[in-house]
């Protein structure tokens, strides 16, 4: 004997398949309601608002309240009570909340295109007066839901199933056998290593549970990027915190506190996360671009207009119309990075170049020339010139190109701090 | 070694005042007469100068913390977090330096990659808390104060209190000294074990 959980996308069959898979194997059904109604004897919360957590939309009160978590959280404690019994069909939503460590549950997706969809919508005895918009609806509670609880943006994703059956190609008939065939297969025999985990998974939602009723948010699973996240392994519980906190030892504590509290908990540890210390990649993003720009260019118009368009991202920028006003700004202003034309009157391009390098080295120079040629290229680069671009330059290109020399110059900072 | 010293005085003065990133080292140079050179010599880099700066600063503060905390009372729970209050307040008052400093942003980015300020951090804003959490738990053991708090979680939110009205009055945002019987009703009500 097995578990079978049903996943689908609605209209693929499903009010056709989920019955007679459930007559031909004898297993019991069990719906999201059979768990909301046990979530609902367990938590005092009414079914309503537990099934609320099924919805894509989340209330604006939910980072402040987090009902969502703690009804998912909920949800997680009933499944995994439910689960422990032997043959039975877990029908939903509420099929993801089991993980894949437990090797003894067979786990169906059905899915359909949509035109096959649209078909079926409209042979229902009372069809939606709009069944494509419903169907999107319920793909998108589908999607917010599995992102919430597998961190997975693709409901229909391959690698959360063991049979993703497309139900517009393989009649219900087929798809119940396909299924039943399957189950006889010897890797759905639960071993120990599988009802250790069962076990887990059981201990695993107790603390999650107890930890959401203390505003601690969590990941469902063991995934990266949140908060906090829950493993147990052969009884052992183990937290993961995600969340850069400086006061760490006192967070440490109470988390130990509330899980030890728990029935059955005989042993917690704490960690720090991969992304505990994710500073430096916040930082980076913060100076992704240089702080100070200098352009020189005599072309009034396009300098301009060069500006303007480097404002819109995000890049302030100062003017220079001729290289010896460039080369005044550039000893008082101090630029990060420098654009710079080679043909203008007066002190031409590579004569600010040779005269920045020699005074100021550390300042970053990107050549933009109209006019340039390979010799031009040559000297300049020899000269020390960060990048050589031509004109009319893409300003994807451009700020790119600044964004680069703009980390060149972080590095060599960072360097020179340490 | 009087050169060190003279040069995290002065340093000090000018993180505190004007911000870490606002402070040039050639000011810090004109204003003691060492030369950058030497500057770096003792301390490395500017980063280097700031953290011996925040060790010092602990160092100053956190023994009288632990005294206050260690000091016999005959007062109960309840009324030893409204001594504590006044105790913050005034050490927030007196050390100047220190919590301007705590209350810029450089310190916490540093701590993000810096272990050492990270740990310099942790051990004052435990100190920080641990005053008002002790005072909590006295208060659960005689009476005065409600059991089913939990104590470390009500001494966070008193000391964000607490550190508020230090960040109202360093910026003037209002008279703080009119809100302190407001700030102690708060916390006592928020505390105290009902009898109904």
């Amino acid at each position: 004997m097995s578990v079978i959980t049903v996943c689908n996308a609605i209209h693929c069959n499903e009010e056709l398949i989920v019955p007679q898979l459930a007559t031909k194997t004898g297993y019991r059904l069990v719906h999201d309601g059979e768990i909301v109604n046990l979530a609902e004897k367990l938590s005092g919360i009414s079914s309503d608002r537990i099934s609320r957590a099924f919805s894509a939309k989340t209330s604006l009160l939910n980072p402040l309240t987090h009902e969502k978590e703690r009804s998912i959280a909920y949800l997680r404690v009933a499944v995994s009570e439910i689960v422990a019994e032997d043959g039975l069909i877990i029908h939903g939503f509420c099929s993801h909340l089991i993980p894949p460590t437990i090797s003894h549950i067979l786990r169906v997706c059905l899915v359909a295109d949509m035109t096959h969809r649209i078909k079926r919508a409209h042979s229902m005895p009372k069809p939606d007066k709009d069944p494509s918009k419903a169907i999107h609806r319920s793909d998108e509670d589908m999607a917010a839901w599995t992102m919430q609880v597998l961190n997975k943006p693709d409901p229909w994703d391959q690698a959360i199933y063991d049979i993703l059956l497309p139900t517009d190609k393989v009649g219900v008939e087929e798809s119940v056998q396909l299924i039943v065939r399957n189950l006889h297969s010897e890797v759905l025999t639960p071993t120990e290593a599988s009802l250790t985990a069962l076990a887990d998974f059981r201990l695993q939602a107790k603390v999650q549970l107890g930890l959401a009723l203390e505003g601690h948010v969590q990941a469902a699973l063991a995934l990266e990027g949140h908060e906090l996240s829950v493993k147990v392994k052969n009884g052992a519980v183990s937290l993961t915190i995600e969340k850069n906190v400086l006061m760490l030892g006192r967070l440490e504590q109470e988390l130990k506190d509330i899980v030890n509290k728990i029935e059955g908990v005989k042993q917690v540890s704490t960690e720090v996360g991969k992304n505990f210390h994710q500073a430096d990649i916040i930082r980076k993003l913060h100076f992704q671009t240089p702080a100070r720009v200098l352009l020189v260019d005599d072309e009034r118009e396009f300098v301009q207009t060069l500006s303007e368009r480097l404002l819109l991202r995000d890049m302030g920028s100062t003017i220079a119309y001729d290289g010896e006003s460039a080369l005044q700004m550039a000893s008082e202003d101090e630029p990060d990075v420098m654009i710079l034309d080679l043909k203008m009157p007066g002190i031409d391009g590579i004569e600010v170049l040779r005269r920045i390098k020699a005074t100021q080295p550390e300042i970053e120079v990107i050549i933009l020339t109209g006019h340039g040629s390979e010799a031009d290229r040559e000297t300049c680069m020899q000269l020390g010139a960060f990048a050589y671009l031509h004109k009319p330059v893409d300003i994807d290109v451009l700020s790119e190109t600044m964004k680069k020399a703009n980390e060149k110059i972080m590095e060599r900072r960072q360097q020179k701090d340490a | 070694m009087k050169k060190k010293e003279a040069l995290l005085q002065a340093a000090t003065f000018l993180f505190s005042r004007k911000g870490y990133k606002d402070t040039a080292m050639g000011e810090l140079s004109k204003m003691t007469g060492v030369a950058e050179g030497t500057i770096f010599y003792h301390f490395k880099s500017k980063q280097g100068i700031f953290l011996a700066i925040l060790n010092k600063l602990k160092e100053g503060i956190l023994p009288e913390f632990e005294r206050y905390c260690h000091a016999e009372s005959e007062k109960t729970g309840l009324d030893m977090v409204e001594e504590s209050l006044s105790f913050y307040l005034f050490m927030a008052a007196n050390h100047e330096d220190l919590f301007a400093i705590l209350h810029q942003r450089y310190p916490y980015e540093l701590a993000e990659s810096s272990p050492e300020c990270r740990d310099i951090l942790e051990a004052i804003y435990n100190s920080f808390v641990g005053l008002f959490e002790n005072a909590i738990l006295t208060g659960q053991k005689d009476g005065s104060i409600a059991p089913d708090l939990s104590a470390q979680r009500s001494a966070l939110i008193v000391f964000a209190m607490a550190d508020s009205m230090v960040r109202f009055r360093m910026n003037n945002l209002y008279d703080v000294r009119a809100l302190s019987g407001e700030l102690v009703n708060a916390c006592r009500r928020m505390l105290e074990k009902r009898t109904d």
